[in-house]
């Protein structure tokens, strides 16, 4: 640059600067002691565009999922410490049988536009995310509803087929009776014990009278019942929501007003938490964990936690050749050093497993793997032996799937690594790493079970218990159950535990039926997911759910 | 001029129509069904996916498709993307702010890196041609998103000059860094450009005609020897205002700045061709008529080429 060059841009910082200084108003970090949070009573969060509007039912991902959780209250919600459930607008959840429920709800709960909630409100809702004509992501919830094959058909040839599904018989749920205005009750087709859980899940919300006159427009400025209340939506820029003054709860909101300010880089939102331009993000890039950065740079400001999320690699049973069999997918286990894959690849960010469960979850039993998800080369390379022996010839080149769109390269190839190596070179298989482009090439591939070689799975938790990390994946059909897993003894067992009237004992049979998988070892447990947050310097008292989000009632803003 | 103009007009028809269609092609038949991957490790319910592959034409045969995008394009209904939200209004939104940065950073190009490149091959062998070589392979070296780290950490989080993020208006001030660092690498070449174009026509028969003359330096270097050695300059400037709004992307992403790089980049990751198809295209009208408008500045600058 010339000098001429340089003074031209020395001049247009200076500028800026003063520009910068000038027009900072509520989030400059130039100011004083004062808390410039304090006057307007906002906080700006991190945030991402939701993928559909909010309706409940049809929501998803955690992006619509995070302030879908700010705006409406359900029956049940989880304690943000424990993760226990615990009754919010119901007054009581009650069954002698697990099968019929009666839920009454509190009385006086409103939604934003002052009209009350009402047992219709919930009933009208699961109705309308339940009936398959208006397309909700959500519809398979209801699954266990009576009545939820009249009102949700399937499409006999699949979306691709030319068939078209058949419109169902009735749009209402035969399971659901509203009985007076606070109480409804629900019957399922068979006993379920963790339906009182499950009903903290976001489908379960109910909807107001005003959201059947236009679903459309209500899913873009939508009336709520929860702790804020929704106020705005800028696409792709922001979502603000307040305080909502009608809110019942037993703890009010502390803040007036939250910004959910959407950032594309991960890494701008940090730049602009630690300079305090942000008051709080649950995605510390990695750029900032490597070697503890991050806690360098934020000090107290950083919150250190665990989340119910799981990462798994999964065999296609159902292929001869890339499915193994028992013991080869056993010596794989063994082969893997979990504890040195976290440590250098995720910096301890992620903590070795040694079952199928999440740690956090009510029903969690320390374990359940056995010694199997220990690291053994010995061990390893002698089941590698004894599954040849039992007649299964491995593939020379076996890959292990991934997205190239999602960051799973280098755990993937230090894996591959720990495997090749504890087999030794003349094991006769090699792992190898492979992408395909795009999660949802690879996700195609798995659901038409068309995948060749082992892939990643990752299970977050829809509500926190060990049932939810065992049905939905290893039950015979279950809707996640990617490699096609089937273990009569094992679905027998998740039956008795899904039809158990006692709690304790319905634990304790889905502890026995999570150690089955031990047998087969159709799934390798390998890490969960911890939790990074931080935090801006204005803030105070954050707390951070076990599904890994803000816990919107617990944010303050720091006295001056 | 005219009749040069209306015929390089026409010409842009079947380069966008075959260009556009291209684009469908190949962003529709991607592999991997675009609903699949929107339900996590749970398959999308059937209904979800037949209802959305409705709603955006996905069940209907590609040349039907392909005439629907352009009926919808020139009646200006770009529909909604997945999300349900109208394409048109965060086009509306994002390109003020892109078009923005853009002509910015242009505008630092063209002015600090002709600026440098007329100083030092004036100067050649000098001090300043020295400065200049020097900063110029500095920047060359460093690619756009480590600049915009460095000076995002720097000036931001550190100095606190500037915010690190750009906000929702993005006004100028905002803009200047970004624009900075959008232009740091095209801000070089065009510097060497100057300098090699000057240096060369120092030494052409007009240059020392003129100097026999006996004009003055001023006239000499400001008329005669600019007017010519700014073609190469002018074209890869020209060419640059259609790549520097694609180029928007990381620097859009570093600061954050709500802008069609952005809108593209969160597009393809979600795989939402409803965005990625119609920002593309309206990439190529760029390109097209930043290059038409070069084309016919020539003209202007050296008399020597007449068009017709």
């Amino acid at each position: 640059m010339t000098k001429g060059a340089k003074i031209a841009t020395g001049t247009a910082l200076l500028a800026l600067g003063v520009a910068a200084c000038g027009g900072g108003g509520g989030s400059s970090s130039s100011g004083g002691g004062d808390n410039p949070r304090a006057a307007s009573g906002t906080v700006y969060i991190r945030g991402c565009e939701p993928q559909t509007g909010f309706v409940p039912g049809n929501i998803n991902e955690t992006c619509g999922g995070t302030i879908n959780d700010f705006v409406y209250s359900k029956l049940v919600q989880y304690n943000s410490d424990t993760a226990a459930p615990e009754l919010d607008q119901a007054e009581s959840i009650e069954t002698t049988d697990n099968k019929v429920w009666t839920i009454k709800l509190k009385p006086g709960l409103k939604w934003t536009d002052g009209t009350p909630v009402t047992a219709k409100n919930y009933v009208d809702a699961w109705n309308y995310t339940a009936y398959s004509p208006n397309a909700q992501l959500g519809s398979f919830w209801f699954g266990d509803i009576v009545g939820f094959d009249k009102v949700n058909t399937q499409d006999p040839d699949g979306p691709d087929g030319p068939k078209e599904a058949p419109k169902p018989e009735t749009d209402k749920l035969e399971g659901l009776e509203v009985v007076d205005d606070l109480t409804f009750k629900v019957t399922l087709t068979a006993p379920i014990s963790v339906f009182r859980t499950k009903l903290g899940y976001s489908t379960f919300s109910a909807l107001p009278e005003a959201f059947f006159k236009d679903p459309k427009g209500f899913a873009q400025k939508p009336i709520t019942n929860g702790p804020f209340k929704f106020v705005q939506w800028d696409h792709n820029s922001q979502i603000i929501v307040e305080a909502n003054p009608d809110y019942p709860g037993p703890e009010k909101p502390k803040v007036k007003k939250i910004v959910y300010k959407m950032y594309k880089d991960d890494n701008a939102a940090y730049a602009d938490l630690v300079s305090n331009n942000l008051d709080f993000t649950e995605l510390i890039p990695p750029s900032a964990l490597a070697g503890d950065k991050w806690k360098t740079d934020l000090g107290d400001r950083a919150i250190d936690g665990q989340q119910g999320v799981i990462q798994t690699l999964t065999f296609p049973v159902y292929d001869k050749e890339f499915g193994g069999n028992a013991d080869f997918r056993k010596a794989v286990s063994y082969a893997i050093d979990r504890k040195t894959i976290t440590e250098k690849i995720f910096n301890k960010g992620r903590s070795p497993i040694n079952g199928w469960v999440s740690p956090i979850v009510e029903g969690f039993k320390d374990g359940a793997c056995g010694d199997l998800c220990t690291y053994n080369p010995a061990k390893a390379k002698e089941l590698l032996a004894k599954a040849k022996s039992e007649g299964y010839t491995p593939p020379a080149e076996f890959p292990i799937w991934s997205n190239a769109d999602g960051t799973h390269k280098d755990w993937i190839e230090a894996t591959v690594n720990s495997i090749n190596q504890a087999f030794g070179p003349d094991a006769g298989v090699k792992f190898v790493h492979k992408d395909m482009p795009t999660f949802a090439e690879l996700r195609d591939t798995i659901t038409q079970h068309k995948i060749k070689g082992a892939f990643r799975t990752g299970w977050q938790m829809d509500y926190p218990h060990i049932e939810n990390f065992l049905n939905p994946l290893y039950k015979t059909g279950a809707s996640s159950n990617d490699g096609l897993y089937s273990n009569k003894a094992l679905d027998a067992k998740l039956h008795e535990a899904d039809t158990a009237t006692d709690p304790a004992q319905a634990n304790a049979l889905y502890q026995e039926a999570e150690a089955m998988l031990q047998q087969d070892m159709p799934a390798i447990p390998l890490w969960s997911y911890g939790l990074q947050a931080g935090t801006s310097k204005w803030v105070t008292g954050v707390k951070v759910t076990p599904f890994g989000v803000l816990d919107p009632l617990s944010i303050a803003i720091k006295e001056a | 001029m005219g009749r040069y103009a209306i015929r390089r007009l026409l010409q842009l028809v079947p380069v966008v129509l075959g260009t556009t269609f291209i684009i469908n092609y190949m962003v529709w038949q991607l592999p991997g069904d675009p609903f699949a991957g929107r339900c996590g490790q749970r398959p999308c319910p059937d209904s979800y996916v037949t209802a959305m592959r409705e709603q955006f034409g996905l069940d209907q045969p590609l040349l039907l498709q392909y005439w629907n995008f352009l009926k919808n394009l020139f009646t200006g209904n770009l529909g909604t993307d997945f999300n349900g939200v109208s394409v048109a209004t965060q086009l509306g939104d994002a390109w003020p702010i892109t078009i923005r940065l853009a002509l910015m950073a242009v505008a630092f190009e063209a002015i600090i890196g002709i600026g440098a490149g007329v100083l030092s091959g004036l100067k050649r062998g000098g001090f300043i041609d020295n400065v200049v070589t020097l900063s110029t392979l500095f920047l060359l070296s460093l690619p756009i998103f480590v600049t915009g780290y460095l000076l995002q950490w720097v000036l931001g989080v550190q100095l606190h000059v500037i915010e690190p993020t750009v906000t929702d208006a993005a006004t100028v001030p905002e803009l200047i860094v970004p624009a900075l660092v959008l232009a740091s690498l095209n801000m070089a070449f065009t510097a060497r450009l100057t300098r090699t174009s000057i240096v060369e026509n120092l030494r052409s028969d007009y240059v020392r005609t003129a100097v026999a003359k006996g004009l003055s330096n001023r006239r000499v270097v400001g008329i005669h020897l600019l007017r010519n050695s700014l073609i190469p300059v002018l074209t890869f400037l020209g060419t640059e205002i259609g790549s520097l709004m694609s180029g928007a992307i990381i620097t859009e992403g570093i600061f954050n700045i709500h802008g069609i790089g952005g809108l593209l980049w969160r597009a393809i990751n979600g795989q939402d061709y409803t965005i990625v198809v119609p920002v593309a295209t309206l990439l190529v009208l760029v390109y097209l008529i930043s290059n038409l408008l070069v084309d016919l500045l020539y003209g202007v600058l050296d008399p020597r080429i007449r068009y017709e």
